[in-house]
C-alpha cells in the first residue's frame, strides 16, 4: 500500500477509515452493515439458475429473455431499480458463448452473485478475448472446432448471461430440479452442462 | 444523438484510434479496429467525461459492436463484442473495399 | 499508452487459477470496503466511472500488487481525498 505505515494492515486502515468519516458524520455503523447486507440478500447464483430453468420449461418466455433480458428477469422479480441492461446469450451446439469485463471487472451481480477470484484476475481477462479455446480448456471444457465462440467484453452499461443448452436425458425434471443443475460457471461461459 | 439511427445493426464500423490522457471504455485492443454494429443498447452518460466527476457528461447511445479476431489480433477464429459509445466509433470509411 | 487496467491482450499474466471460491468475501475488511463503497457512491460522494478512474489512475507495480479490493480502498481514500473529505495523509496520520 502507500508505505507511510507498514506495520498497518489493510484490516486496520478500513477500520481507521470508517471511523474518521464516522467522526466527520458522513456514515454510520449500521448504514455500512445494511450496505452489505443488501448487496449480499440481492446477488445469487441461484437467481440467474432459476431464469435459466424457466426459459427452458418456457418458449414463450426464452423469446421474452433473449429479445429483452432486462424487462423478462423483471418478470421473475430481478434488477427492479437497477439501471443496468442484461443481455442474455444463448449457447446453441454451434455456437459458444462466454462473457469477461477485460477493463475492470463488471458482472451481472444480483443474477450471478458475487464474482469468483479468477474473473476478476488478471489472467483471465487478459487471455479469454486473445485465446478462448485455450481458456476454456483450462476450466475442463473442450469445444470442437466447429463451434463459434463469441466473448463479450462488458465495456459499458450493459451486463451479460449465458444460457447455457439444457443437459440431454432432462426431459422430466421439474422447473426447480432443472434450476439445481445450473453452476455459476455455466452462466459465465467457462462450463456446460 | 441518443436514438441509436446513426449506426444501424450491420453498419461496418471503425473505433477511432484515440489514446486519451483520461479514463476512457474502448480498450488498447480495440481501438482504430473494423467490427459489424449487431444492435444499440441504449443511451448513457459518456463515462469518459463522467469519470472527471462533471455534471455535463453529454448522453449517447452504445451499440454493440462484432469484431473478428483476425481483425484484433491477426489470427484465431473467434469473435468479440464491445459496448461502445457512439463517439468511439465512425463509418468504416473503406467499406466498400 | 493505456492504463494498466487495460489488459485485454496482453501477454504473460499465466494460468488462470479456477478455483471457486467459497464465500463471497475472504475477510472481514473486503465487506467492510464494499459497504463503504456503496454508502458513499448512494450519498453522492463520488460516481461509479470517477471509482473506476481512481483504480485505473494507481501507479502500475502498485496496481498489479494489489487484490482486488486493496485496490478499491485505494481508490476510495483517493476519491475521498480528491473531494476534500479527508485531508492529504489524514488516513495515515
Amino acid at each position: 500500500m502507500t508505505g507511510e505505515h507498514p506495520d498497518a494492515t489493510i484490516a486496520q486502515r478500513v477500520r481507521r477509515l470508517e471511523t474518521l468519516l464516522e467522526e466527520k458524520g458522513l456514515i454510520t455503523g449500521e448504514r455500512v452493515d445494511e450496505a452489505i447486507d443488501a448487496f449480499l440478500a440481492s446477488s445469487s447464483p441461484a437467481n440467474g439458475a432459476r431464469v435459466v430453468a424457466r426459459a427452458w420449461t418456457d418458449e414463450g418466455y426464452k423469446s421474452r429473455l433473449l429479445a429483452d433480458g432486462t424487462a423478462a428477469v423483471r418478470e421473475l422479480g430481478y434488477m427492479e431499480g437497477s439501471y443496468q441492461r442484461l443481455r442474455v446469450v444463448e449457447n446453441t451446439a454451434g455456437t459458444h458463448n462466454v462473457i469477461v469485463c477485460t477493463l475492470c471487472s463488471c458482472y451481472p451481480l444480483r443474477l450471478l452473485g458475487p464474482s469468483p477470484s479468477w474473473y476478476k484476475s488478471e489472467a483471465y481477462r487478459s487471455r479469454v478475448v486473445r485465446e478462448p479455446r485455450s481458456v476454456l480448456r483450462e476450466f475442463g471444457l473442450e469445444l470442437p472446432d466447429t463451434v463459434d465462440i463469441t466473448v463479450w467484453d462488458s465495456s459499458a452499461e450493459s451486463r451479460y448471461m449465458v444460457l447455457p443448452r439444457r443437459p440431454e436425458g432432462t426431459e422430466g425434471l421439474a422447473e426447480e430440479e432443472l434450476a439445481a443443475l445450473v453452476t455459476r460457471n455455466a452462466l459465465i461461459g467457462t462450463a456446460a452442462l | 444523438m441518443t436514438d441509436g439511427d446513426r449506426f444501424p445493426p450491420g453498419t461496418r464500423v471503425r473505433t477511432f484510434p484515440h489514446d486519451p490522457a483520461h479514463h476512457t471504455r474502448l480498450p488498447r485492443y480495440a481501438r482504430g479496429k473494423r467490427g459489424v454494429v449487431v444492435e444499440p443498447e441504449g443511451p448513457a452518460e459518456l463515462a469518459d467525461i463522467s469519470a472527471q466527476g462533471r455534471g455535463d457528461a453529454p448522453v449517447e447511445q452504445i451499440y454493440a459492436v462484432r469484431f473478428a479476431a483476425r481483425d484484433l489480433w491477426g489470427e484465431g477464429d473467434h469473435h468479440v463484442v464491445l459496448n461502445l459509445w457512439e463517439s468511439y466509433l465512425e463509418e468504416d470509411p473503406d467499406r466498400d473495399r | 499508452m493505456a492504463r494498466i487496467n487495460d489488459v485485454g491482450g496482453t501477454q504473460g499474466f499465466g494460468a488462470i487459477d479456477t478455483a471457486d471460491d467459497t464465500e463471497p468475501f475472504h475477510a472481514d475488511w473486503e465487506a467492510r470496503v464494499v459497504g463503504l463503497f456503496n454508502t458513499l457512491r448512494a450519498q453522492g460522494i463520488f460516481n461509479t466511472n470517477e471509482f473506476r478512474d481512481a483504480i485505473e489512475s494507481m501507479p502500475p507495480a502498485e496496481y498489479l500488487a494489489a487484490s482486488y479490493y486493496e485496490r478499491w480502498f485505494t481508490a476510495i481514500v483517493a476519491l475521498l481525498e480528491t473531494k476534500g473529505v479527508l485531508e492529504p495523509g489524514e488516513l495515515d496520520d
